[in-house]
């Protein structure tokens, strides 16, 4: 589904990203961790778009997507949710998924239409999925921050991805809503067939429900492998260590 | 045009852009720290200008009027942005940039209003001081003495605040806080403390120019409007918020105007705009900023 | 901090808008003409300012200078009546048009920046179509303005001219609600809140800007060539920043994330600005408090706050 090959990307003086390369599999879930400064935002940054690549090359479904603008690649079906809740804050609740759908349905261009009678069933489907049924009205801005999360990822669907991208979607959560998130991304990947890839912070997380896990270091994939080899990976308990310290 | 016109007319252009500096200086040093783009900072160099111009009247039995206006009024404008900011600026500064422009804007029309109630419409001329009233004679080429004051005011402001900002405390502070404002605060430092300084010592630079410019224009209605499109396009060139910026910006600026006015009489004030649009298009963080 | 904006639940359109056009059309039958000239004013300015806040309240976008295209719509019309044989219909729609046409030049420069950078290059834009009005003596007459510029004998009478504006703001306010509440208004009032996230959920966010910029341009032009009309002339200083900054604090005064606010800042800035010059000279002095006290206590502007409290009651009720 993806393929990345070589790629690389420096700022000035630090070498954010250096020669990665891997390949994700349609329909599994895979995680990416890594200290601070690893590189792995960085990493997503040039999936979408965000960022262009010094050298190497991005291709998605077969088709090369290096260099695109994120606009073009969301259409291609990636999508991404954000490090910290990037939503529509005046926009209600409601709005926040329609507004994504309506661009998934290929319809923000049009003038004629009145906005409020489009994409209601399947806004309020996503909603339901997400757990924020009854909050339709709610202005995003003055959601708790664990529900602005969730309206995040449900922006994301909106989008109607064949691969998403989390940036720590648990980050900011108490434990509590971390099962909670957890729980619904595992339930929608596997009611929509997604293909996640999903940065992440919290061990926990990552070993309930990452299939493979891929380890970062200095702009580096450092390791690869089953949440159980990587934790039994000696080098890889090293590294974390030397951050506690 | 003979020599002496074009000398004229070079210290003509230098000392308005040095001038200029100095109020485009604060500009960019309030937008650089308290990231709000004060429009009513050319209503605060007519208040200087007006503020000398008052002060060397009351004064004018005394010798040295001017250079005690020199001394006051650059203070009392500043203590005047100081009340501003105190009670107005503050209020709106996790607000949208409209509402700061709005404002600013507000200030310019209050601050503008007041000094026509306090001293009318009329040209108020400030008398040239001694010893700066005469010419200098060089090479049999006549330079007016206090054009070549305000050129050499340009550079000795310039260092001084390089100097301020490299080496004091406060310098360094307000550096931190126009790099990393969240950062500053965490380790202690009394952010809103030295938002209003910096205000402040915006509004003195404002009043300083306002000051200077008084014996050359003298104090009149509309002063305010005209340095502040001209200090507009001096920050863009330069950088918003860089000093070297706001330096070089006054220079070239001074520069075009000078000698566009000679060329293109009618069509010289959209020199400077067109100045801008091109920096803005090709590089709008300017000559001397940093891309955001 | 979220500013709460009061759901607009100023009640339905459907029962709102036709007391109002049989209020406004009755008008010309009780107010003295003085009176209907200065709304007809009013109701040209509420065109152009809420052409303004098409970008202003709506996408986000703060502009130094709409009344550059505002000019530019007054200015075609004005000089295709002088110059021309042309039927005034035709100079008319030349106003709109040309402003449109120009905003996509201006724009597709400024929508490449944003904030404070966005707002100078839209000063810089209009200020340099100052100067040519200013300048270009030959062709615009520069300071001296054109006057006495012909139109249809039909319009020439004040209460003609009233309900002729009242239809142009009638259609111009029927479209722009219309776009508004489409998703592509909706999408820009995405793109106002998060560009970052509205570029990834795929719209290609510098093309929404420029066409919201452009719809806006051609509203502002078509206010222009209204005013032409009315006053039969045409100064280079509706180019001026002032009048830039005249159509921003409507806005304001009126509320920018609201519709109708900025036609209800029309009304009051025209209201106060006769009122209280007739009584001081010092009117920038009292804009300039009303301005500070508003920004201090009704952030949302006078439509804003009515909103807010309507929705309180709603929400009690």
């Amino acid at each position: 589904m993806l393929r990345v090959e070589n790629l690389r990307k420096s700022f000035t003086g630090h070498v954010a990203v250096a020669d990665v390369s891997f390949e994700l599999v349609e329909g599994k879930i895979t995680s990416i961790i890594g200290t601070n400064g690893a590189g792995k935002t960085t990493l997503f940054n040039l999936l979408t778009g965000h960022l262009k690549p010094d050298s190497g090359e991005i291709f998605f479904k077969g088709k090369r997507i290096t260099g695109l603008p994120p606009h073009r690649i969301c259409k291609m079906g990636i999508g991404r949710s954000f490090q910290k809740a990037n939503i529509f804050p005046r926009l209600s609740v409601f709005e926040n998924i329609q507004v994504a759908l309506m661009s998934w349905a290929k319809k923000s261009r049009n003038i004629f239409l009145r906005s409020k009678t489009l994409m209601v069933n399947e806004t309020n489907q996503i909603l339901e999925n997400i757990g924020l049924n009854g909050k339709q009205e709610t202005q995003a801005g003055l959601l708790a921050y664990g529900d602005q999360r969730l309206l995040e990822i449900g922006i994301t669907l909106g989008s109607h991805p064949d691969l998403v991208l989390l940036d720590e979607p648990t980050a900011g959560m108490s434990p509590e809503e971390s099962k909670g998130a957890v729980k619904l991304v595992q339930k929608i990947a596997q009611e929509m067939n997604l293909t996640v890839l999903f940065i992440e912070h919290d061990m926990n997380v990552v070993f309930g429900i990452s299939e493979r896990v891929r380890v970062m270091h200095l702009g580096r994939i450092f390791a690869e492998g089953t949440p159980e080899q990587i934790r039994a990976n000696k080098d890889v308990q090293k590294i974390y260590l030397a951050e506690e310290n | 045009m003979n020599i002496q016109g074009l000398i004229i007319q070079l210290l003509s252009g230098i000392s308005s852009g040095m001038v200029i500096f100095l109020i485009a200086v604060g500009l960019s040093l309030i937008f650089g720290t308290l990231k709000v783009l004060n429009l009513a900072h050319g209503a605060l160099y007519m208040l200087g200008a007006y503020l000398c111009y008052w002060i060397s009247c009351q004064l004018s039995d005394l010798g040295g009027s001017f250079w005690l206006a020199l001394f006051f009024a650059p203070l009392i404008v500043a203590i005047f942005g100081g009340s501003i900011e105190y009670l107005l600026l503050r209020r709106i500064y996790n607000r949208e940039p409209l509402d700061q422009y709005l404002l600013t804007f507000a200030l310019i029309l209050v601050i503008g209003d007041i000094i026509k109630l306090l001293w009318g419409v009329d040209f108020n001329m400030v008398p040239v001081p001694w010893p700066l009233n005469g010419p200098f004679i060089y090479m049999g080429y006549v330079f007016p003495r206090y054009n070549l004051f305000l050129i050499l005011c340009g550079p000795i402001v310039f260092v001084g605040l390089w100097a301020l900002m490299r080496y004091t405390r406060l310098g360094k502070v307000i550096r931190a806080i126009t790099y990393n404002r969240e950062m500053a605060n965490a380790l202690g430092t009394n952010v809103q403390l030295v938002y209003t300084a910096v205000f402040m010592l915006g509004c003195w630079f404002a009043g300083l120019g306002g000051t200077l410019i008084a014996p050359l224009t003298s104090a009149m209605p509309g002063m305010d409007m005209v340095i502040l499109i001209e200090c507009f396009i001096i920050v863009v060139v330069g950088g918003l918020g860089s000093l070297s910026g706001a330096f070089i910006g006054s220079f070239i600026f001074g520069m075009v105007n000078a000698f566009g006015i000679l060329v293109f009489p009618r069509l010289a004030i959209a020199f400077g705009f067109i100045l801008m649009i091109i920096v803005l298009i090709i590089r709008p963080w300017g000559l001397m900023g940093k891309p955001e | 901090m979220i500013k709460v904006i009061g759901k607009g639940k100023t009640g339905r359109l459907s029962t709102w808008a036709p007391i109002a056009i049989f209020l406004f059309a009755g008008l010309p039958f009780v107010l003295p003409l003085s009176w209907l000239s200065l709304l007809t004013e009013m109701l040209i300015l509420a065109i152009a300012a809420t052409a303004l806040n098409l970008i202003l309240g709506y996408a986000g976008m703060v502009s130094f200078g709409p009344a550059g295209l505002y000019a530019v719509g007054a200015y075609t019309t004005a000089l295709v009546l002088i110059y021309t044989e042309l039927p005034f219909w035709l100079a008319f729609v030349a106003g709109p048009l040309l402003a449109g046409i120009i905003a996509i030049v201006v724009g597709w420069f400024c929508v490449r920046l944003t904030h404070v950078y966005f707002a100078l290059l839209t000063l810089a834009f209009s200020q340099i179509i100052y100067t040519i009005l200013f300048g270009w003596y030959g062709f615009t007459k520069g300071d001296d303005g054109i006057v006495g510029i012909p139109i249809p004998k039909l319009l020439q009478s004040i209460p003609n001219y009233y309900y002729f504006t009242l239809i142009i703001i009638g259609i111009s306010l029927a479209i722009m609600w219309m776009i508004v509440n489409s998703p592509f208004g909706k999408t820009m009032q995405a793109l106002r809140e998060n560009p970052e996230r509205t570029e990834f959920i795929g719209i290609n966010v510098r093309v929404y800007q420029l066409s919201a910029f452009v719809i806006s341009g051609f509203f502002l032009g078509l206010a222009g060539a209204v005013f032409c009309g009315f006053s039969k002339s045409v100064f280079p200083a509706y180019a001026h920043w002032m009048k830039s900054a005249e159509m921003l604090v409507v806005c304001l005064l009126g509320g920018i994330y609201n519709f109708l606010g900025p036609i209800v800042g029309s009304l009051v800035y025209i209201f106060l600005d006769k009122i209280i010059s007739d009584f001081t000279h010092y009117w920038p002095l009292v804009l300039g408090l009303v301005i500070i006290a508003l920004l201090l206590f009704l952030p949302g502007g006078i439509a804003g706050a009515i909103a807010g409290k309507l929705a309180m009651r709603s929400d009690k009720g």
